[in-house]
């Protein structure tokens, strides 16, 4: 009987053809157009910053664009920066992506991400970029003169009280000065209940540190000046507030930062320095208590430190249009109003931070007058695009000086000695 | 009915060619290696071709595998040397592992020894205890990181109930690692226990009865024939815990973030932050192929002196 049986041609044949069917699939361009008549547009997103005013947007994209949606995918931000490099060493990253604060200049600084100048150019005096956006916004995200990201939260430390806790000590006002801070976190300091709460971030000391006249480089001299008498004192007085005065608990070193928020939320802490992402976890976590928010204090002058989220474009995204398009509406002067009125975070518009409607949101009026003096430590410095290797080792001497009460100059000068040494690698 | 040989071979005519017959040993042959080949095609893909990367990675400055990168041959591995940070989290994880896998193993050991005997709802206890295991880590730190919470956790708010002080859990740079070192023993220990029950009742009942008649006590009972054979169990549970112990980053990453001031960055976690938040990638990889030989040494000397005393 003769057999069936598959030959060497007939079988090259069938492979041939079933490439053909399953390998090619439908023909897509890389790059498509906003004319394509349908896509996915993934963006990542913290989770925390997911409102119901961002979830408008989105449904308002995907109604001006039918066939498009939009694929909203959420990470921490740790979470975030792991998919983010595997997505780039894929080459299959999201269209467009937040990020903390830092990555813009690193990624930048690497050739991962785009520059916004084409989008700028068609688009930016519509919606007024970058000159609505406070300055250091601008600077912040822009490497060797190009922008490539745009701010959408821009946010500060200043000082949450507790209104009764400080008039029982018989402080009516909250402290402006470090004296006055000082005087007032003894006075409210008991058993069980702390003056002051630190975080355990090391982010969070710069309030201190700019208040003392000090920065973090300086790209004259391509070093880090830390070392100087003004930093110390502003590490030493951080110190003292826990080891020599006790009206400061150590921090708890934990995944998060919601520790002194935490403290105070639950009335054992009279004062925090925090941002307007502590203010909905407050008023959720205690609607009965009975608090403001104080402008930074003066220290040598009065400043804090900045921080917040901002969007940037990957180079290999497949849909770099619409990631601008959704970065235009997600930064609209009523988007931003909404967000805060729902959430409380703070904004990078200029025109924002005048609106008299945020007169009659309770906390943000102050956050809108700080982020005037508020100023970014990092920029310069991830600039090198040595931050990442300089950064922890600040962090590793903060943690020295504040849980293990090392001398500040120890600490500093030997943070110093190592940060300048990777500097003078470069 | 005579059997055939395996081995035959006869000209078959094939197309245009003579070929010998495949035999059976190699037919044979073929067919596991058939059924191997997902296997190996998984573990090529997701292990060794990954491991290959990383190699290369390691012996390369700027982002490697992300981005540009510049060869530098064996500069990382130097550095690791040099490193202070590297030196610590090495320390660390050594303490970590060594504290965790011994005093897991004791801890299992005697609660198998306990619930091997017959009591009154052993089966409960037993499953009870064995819970902990079946948690995923990260819901395990949550829960324990609020139990630890110095000012608003449950476990100072009770020794403060009842009088005592309580303690800074996750703040003291002297406490921190002991408190991770005991809620990852409170998670295991509940395998160990079940690994050495298994082991217990393997044990010939007939040796514990030769040996009362000899009149051994319950201590030379113990001592010369439960812990001598249950030696290869130890063995398992002191090498696989070690082994993952060693590369352990779930405590640090989710509980104290390394902290505070370092005294609980774990050299896994270490090596993340390297690759990730400094984007070190080539001196990560090159740290991880140290580990790798720190790992292997280490476990060749457990089983060579541990191995040497295991009875069967």
């Amino acid at each position: 009987m003769k057999k069936n049986h598959l030959s060497r041609r007939n079988f090259l044949k069938l492979s041939a053809t079933s490439a053909l069917a399953l390998g090619l699939g439908p023909v897509r361009e890389i790059y498509p157009s906003k004319a394509q008549e349908e896509g996915v547009v993934t963006i990542y997103w913290n989770p925390g910053h997911v409102y119901d005013t961002y979830q408008k947007v989105i449904d308002q994209f995907q109604t001006d664009f039918p066939g498009w949606t939009v694929n909203w995918e959420k990470y921490q931000w740790p979470d975030m920066r792991t998919k983010l490099l595997a997505d780039f060493a894929a080459g299959n990253p999201p269209d467009m992506t937040a990020e903390p604060g830092g990555w813009v200049q690193e990624f930048a600084l690497g050739g991962q991400i785009r520059s916004l100048t084409e989008f700028i150019e068609a688009d930016g005096e519509a919606i007024e970029f970058p000159d609505d956006w406070q300055d250091y916004t601008i600077s912040r995200n822009s490497h060797e003169g190009e922008i490539y990201g745009m701010q959408i939260h821009l946010t500060c430390g200043l000082m949450f009280y507790n209104v009764d806790m400080l008039e029982a000590a018989g402080f009516p006002t909250p402290p402006t000065t470090w004296d006055e801070f000082l005087e007032v976190a003894k006075a409210t300091t008991e058993r069980n209940v702390f003056g002051f709460a630190p975080n355990q971030s090391s982010g969070y000391s710069w309030a201190w540190l700019l208040q003392n006249n000090v920065q973090y480089y300086d790209p004259d001299t391509n070093t880090v000046p830390m070392d100087t008498q003004d930093a110390i004192d502003a590490m030493q007085f951080q110190a003292d507030l826990i080891h020599v005065h006790k009206v400061a608990p150590i921090p708890i070193a934990a995944a998060d930062y919601e520790g002194p928020q935490k403290l105070f939320t639950a009335n054992r802490a009279a004062m925090i320095i925090t941002g307007p992402w502590d203010i909905k976890p407050t008023r959720d976590g205690n609607p009965d208590l009975n608090w403001d928010v104080a402008p930074a204090l003066t220290g040598q002058r009065q400043s804090t430190f900045t921080g917040g989220v901002s969007m940037m474009i990957p180079k290999d995204a497949k849909n770099p249009e619409m990631g601008w398009e959704l970065m235009k509406r997600f930064t609209a002067l009523d988007v931003e109003l909404e967000a805060t009125k729902e959430a409380g975070m703070t904004m990078p518009r200029k025109s924002w931070s005048t609106d008299e409607v945020l007169e009659e949101i309770p906390y943000i009026a102050e956050f809108g007058r700080g982020l005037n003096y508020a100023e970014d430590t990092t920029a310069e410095l991830r600039r090198t695009g040595k931050f990442g290797e300089i950064d922890p080792l600040f962090n590793k001497a903060y943690e020295e000086i504040i849980y293990t009460n090392r001398a500040a100059d120890e600490s500093l000068i030997e943070f110093v000695t190592e940060a300048n040494r990777i500097l003078s690698e470069s | 009915m005579a059997i055939r040989s395996s081995v035959q071979t006869k000209p078959v005519q094939f197309g245009k060619y003579n070929k010998e017959r495949i035999s059976s040993k190699t037919r044979r042959a073929i067919v596991a290696y058939a059924f191997l080949l997902p296997v190996i095609i998984y573990f090529s893909v997701f292990f060794f071709y990954p491991i290959a990367l990383e190699l290369w990675a390691s012996l390369r400055n700027g982002l490697p595998l992300v981005g540009e990168s510049q060869f530098v041959g064996l500069d990382n591995y130097q550095q690791i040397f040099q490193d202070k940070r590297v030196l610590h989290s090495f320390k660390v994880t050594l303490i970590y592992s060594v504290g965790s896998t011994i005093i897991t193993a004791v801890i299992g050991l005697i609660l198998a020894l306990i619930l091997n005997q017959k009591i009154r709802g052993r089966v409960i206890i037993r499953s009870i205890i064995f819970f902990p295991y079946m948690i995923s880590v990260v819901i395990i730190a949550l829960l324990w990181g609020n139990i630890l919470d110095p000012y608003v956790g449950i476990l100072n708010s009770f020794l403060y109930a009842i009088g005592l002080d309580g303690q800074y859990w996750l703040t003291d740079i002297n406490a921190a690692l002991p408190a991770v070192i005991s809620l990852v023993v409170w998670q295991n220990m509940g395998y160990a226990m079940v690994i050495y029950l298994a082991g217990l009742q393997n044990i010939p009942e007939q040796y514990y009865e030769a040996a009362r008649i000899d009149g051994a006590s319950s201590l030379h009972l113990f001592r010369y024939i439960t812990l001598p054979l249950l030696a290869p169990t130890t063995l398992f549970i002191t090498v696989i815990g070690m082994i993952g112990n060693l590369q352990a980053i779930a405590p640090a990453y989710l509980i104290t973030r390394g902290g505070p001031a370092d005294a609980t960055n774990l050299f896994a976690y270490h090596v993340f932050n390297v690759a990730f938040d400094e984007l070190r990638i080539g001196y990560a990889s090159a740290l991880a192929f140290m580990m790798f030989a720190v790992i292997f040494v280490l476990t060749m000397i457990q089983f060579k002196i541990a191995g040497n005393q295991v009875e069967y």
